[in-house]
């Protein structure tokens, strides 16, 4: 196996680690994302069945799938990223509004 | 907590104004002894707070910079609470003309309108930089293709609004896209509006903090991304 397979295993179950401790995601969403490393960890394991499935769905090379899938899936991150951190945001505004309401003062 | 102090509010955001806001507000409460002066400093990394007390001014203090749409939207739910009936909007860097408020409370006393928009091309604008008219012409017609509404002056910071009547008036745009989304609520909520004439005086303070160019792209942005997160 060369290096590069053993650093992006290595990369990849240390995230997997830091995940399975951290997240607080329900079991449906936990399946889905361990469905999703374990692909990630056959197509480093075995590349070749990349291409594969790359010829299956008429594109010509696994990298390029694997490119494309990498493409929509960091979008779609970005667009949760953006609704939590929207989210995260009506909350703070809330609070803030609430506390500068609550410690209004009249100026005398 | 209603005390039914006065039946009108004066809003007004302010963030990083200590060389203006106090002249502001002593003429505000000059020309309208009788009015509620409600200033809700945005987290202001200057003295701005500190100008801005003066006698009978209620203060409210954002602890976090949000933006000018939601320390309006402090201001309109505190004016709610202490039980007026009608907000004004007033920007705190002096370019609005308080003579202009009277005409903008009478149109809303008299039931000519629920939301009463200031604009400053049926006024006696003076000054105004021909970059800040096409930008301002442009607006005009961003805010007709996404309300139908077609406006003299879109942007325009003195409004006065009926909180009585629209007590589900609220701004949730914290930052500029807020003018826009103002537009928006009035179509939704099917608010009566009429456009009054205003008076800006720009003047090279004011003009060195109003709007670039690049910020209006931020704004076309964030209404349309805080549309979509409705």
């Amino acid at each position: 196996m060369i290096f590069i397979k053993f650093l992006l295993i290595a990369i990849l179950t240390l995230a997997f680690v830091i995940f399975s401790f951290s997240s607080r995601l329900k079991i449906f969403q936990k399946l889905v994302v361990i469905a999703g490393y374990g692909v990630v960890f056959f197509l480093i394991l075995y590349p070749s069945y990349a291409d594969e499935i790359a010829h299956l769905v008429s594109i010509k090379s696994g990298t390029d799938l694997i490119v494309y899938i990498v493409l929509a899936l960091m979008a779609l991150m970005t667009m949760v990223l953006y609704v939590g951190q929207n989210n995260n945001n009506k909350m703070i505004t809330k609070i803030i509004r609430e506390t500068a309401k609550k410690d209004a003062k009249k100026c005398q | 907590m209603k005390n039914n102090l006065s039946s009108t509010a004066i809003v007004i955001p302010l963030y990083n104004e200590e060389s203006v806001i106090e002249a502001v507000l002593k003429e505000l409460r000059q020309k309208y002894p009788q009015y509620v002066l409600i200033v809700v400093d945005d987290n202001s990394t200057d003295k701005s707070i500190e100008k801005a007390c003066i006698k009978d001014v209620y203060l409210l203090h954002h602890s976090v910079n949000l933006g000018q749409g939601a320390a309006l939207q402090t201001g309109i739910e505190y004016a709610k609470e202490i039980g007026c009936r009608y907000v004004v909007t007033f920007d705190s860097d002096g370019q609005h003309d308080p003579d202009d408020i009277a005409l903008f409370v009478q149109t809303l006393q008299n039931d000519e309108a629920d939301i009463v928009l200031g604009s400053r091309f049926l006024g006696k604008t003076q000054n105004m930089p021909l970059r800040k008219k096409y930008l301002l012409q442009a607006s005009r017609v961003f805010t007709w293709m996404t309300t139908g509404l077609w406006l003299t002056d879109s942007h325009n910071g003195l409004r006065a609004i009926n909180i009585e009547k629209f007590p589900q008036f609220e701004i949730t745009q914290n930052r500029m896209a807020h003018a826009s989304e103002i537009i928006s609520i009035i179509k939704t909520l099917k608010m009566r509006y009429v456009e009054k004439p205003c008076n800006i005086r720009y003047t090279e303070y004011s003009m060195e903090k109003g709007q670039s160019m690049f910020n209006s792209i931020n704004i076309i942005i964030d209404y349309f991304v805080g549309n979509m997160m409705k």
